[in-house]
């Protein structure tokens, strides 16, 4: 006897016991303990590293850590009402057809999680969401892009060397930033960035504190991400007073998109100090892991 | 504020469905309960917002899909909570229309599952699919046209006219 594929979904569907699935009282407690623990983790482990943190830190200590990423889009497939029992048998025609935008568009929200985390033995325990500046001055260019914006989210984070006392002030710290773009308009965004820069040699001042004039040039960079500009700024380097010394400040600044998501690390040393590559690529893979993550 | 009142209304009258499209998906009924039940859990920790979203389900669906292809990295916490809450209730055995369905679902790719559970669970049409999927309709119909033929050569007994005479697309 032929049959078509209906009988068989419908046999699966018979097959789908609901008393397997806990009560809803049952799953949101569940639900809500898994938070609270996480909760709880987080703050233990805050409350161990504040012991160590430098008297004037300019920073505060992160909040939750794990937040769940909001409902991203605004999906409007047909969704049959309650009381209606699902059928298994495929129809020609629409009954519940609506229009509008797909229930898997791109992100629409960046979750902290979304953020990467320092090694352990890089972190100061200090990192606060910050309204910054994601990028230095470049000669005043401005970003078609930043139209094309979705949501964007910085962060402040202090990093050390490993071989640094925890109570010593931080070795450097980053600006982290991640922008979601409308679909197709990140890889301009990362264009702009590198005519910006290629145009903007030298410029007065970092925007940084330090007044002197600052050399710009694009490094080779890539296995970032999907793709990735990375760029340099040397500055003569001045004391806390603003006096010439002796070397060079160099900031290290690197932009990796994945898909339509764009983050920036923008390492701006702490009271002077200088970025090491070494450093900021190994923040920068943390970066695309985390962002990977979240993206799935 | 989460209102717990409609998250129960809302878990109550779509789990049971949400139960069937996981089964589809993951191939794997113990699995897709895992899945199910994650997802409502995500679901419930951001109630506050997700109320408020045109299409709750649809919204659940794409979860349900995505945590499928990422099952083994996502899973390990919920999966040790279940066990901690205790063995669920008996099951009847599955019928053998479902044993074979699910043997040949797992011989699918994940797009070819999820637009088939949608069309034969859901009554979905390749418009609302490719909607739901952020596909072309083209490529709708294709996953469809091509699981059809991919379960038909599995399971026994189904008609290429059948399966003709079914086609929305």
């Amino acid at each position: 006897m032929s049959r078509d594929l209906s009988d068989f979904y419908r046999s699966l569907a018979d097959r789908a016991d609901p008393r397997t699935l806990p009560e809803p009282e049952v799953l949101r407690r569940g639900a809500d303990r898994r938070a609270r623990l996480r909760a709880v983790g987080t703050a233990l482990t805050a409350a161990v590293l504040v012991a160590g943190v430098a008297t004037g830190t300019r920073l505060v200590l992160a909040d939750d850590p794990a937040p769940v990423a909001p409902p991203g889009g605004t999906p409007t497939a047909p969704v049959p009402t309650p009381s209606a029992p699902p059928s298994a048998t495929p129809s020609g025609t629409p009954s519940t057809s609506t229009t509008g935008p797909s229930a898997q568009p791109g992100p629409t929200s960046i979750p902290d999680r979304a953020f990467f985390r320092l090694a352990p033995a890089n972190d100061k325990g200090a990192a606060n969401f910050v309204d910054a500046e994601v990028l230095p001055s470049l000669c005043g260019a401005r970003f078609t892009t930043d139209d094309e914006i979705v949501q964007r989210r910085s962060r402040h984070v202090a990093y050390k060397k490993p071989e640094s006392p925890a109570d010593y002030v931080p070795d450097g710290s980053y600006v982290h930033t991640i922008t979601i773009y409308e679909a197709g308009r990140a890889d301009d965004a990362l264009r702009e960035l590198r005519q910006a820069v290629r145009a903007c040699p030298e410029q007065e001042g970092t925007g940084g504190g330090n007044p002197a004039t600052s050399r710009l040039r694009l490094l080779d960079d890539s296995g970032y991400g999907d793709e990735s500009v990375l760029f340099e700024i040397r500055t003569d380097a001045r004391d806390l007073e603003g006096n010439p010394v002796e070397g060079e400040e160099v900031r290290l600044i690197r932009a990796i998109r994945v898909d339509d998501v764009v983050t920036i690390l923008w390492e701006q040393g702490w009271e002077g100090t200088s970025a090491e590559r070494s450093q900021v690529d190994a923040d920068s893979r943390r970066a695309v892991v985390a962002l990977e993550a979240w993206l799935g | 504020m989460r209102d717990a009142a409609s998250f129960d209304e809302f878990y109550r009258s779509t789990a049971h469905r949400m139960l069937r499209y996981g089964h589809a998906v993951a191939g794997d009924h113990a699995e897709a309960q895992d899945l199910v039940q994650e997802a409502y859990a995500r679901a419930w920790r951001q109630w506050g917002t997700l109320v408020a979203h045109p299409a709750p389900e649809a919204w659940l669906r794409l979860v349900v899909a995505r945590l499928s292809t990422d099952r083994w990295r996502r899973l390990t916490g919920w999966r040790a909570a279940v066990r901690r809450s205790g063995a669920p209730d008996p099951v009847a055995p599955p019928s053998e229309d479902s044993v074979l369905l699910v043997g040949a679902l797992r011989q699918l790719p994940a797009n070819q599952r999820q637009a088939l559970a949608l069309h034969y669970l859901y009554d979905m049409t390749v418009e609302d699919i490719a909607r739901e999927m952020n596909a072309a309709t083209g490529t709708v119909k294709s996953w469809l046209s091509r699981g059809r033929a991919r379960l038909a050569a599995l399971l026994p007994d189904i008609s290429d006219e059948r399966l003709e005479a079914n086609d929305v697309a």
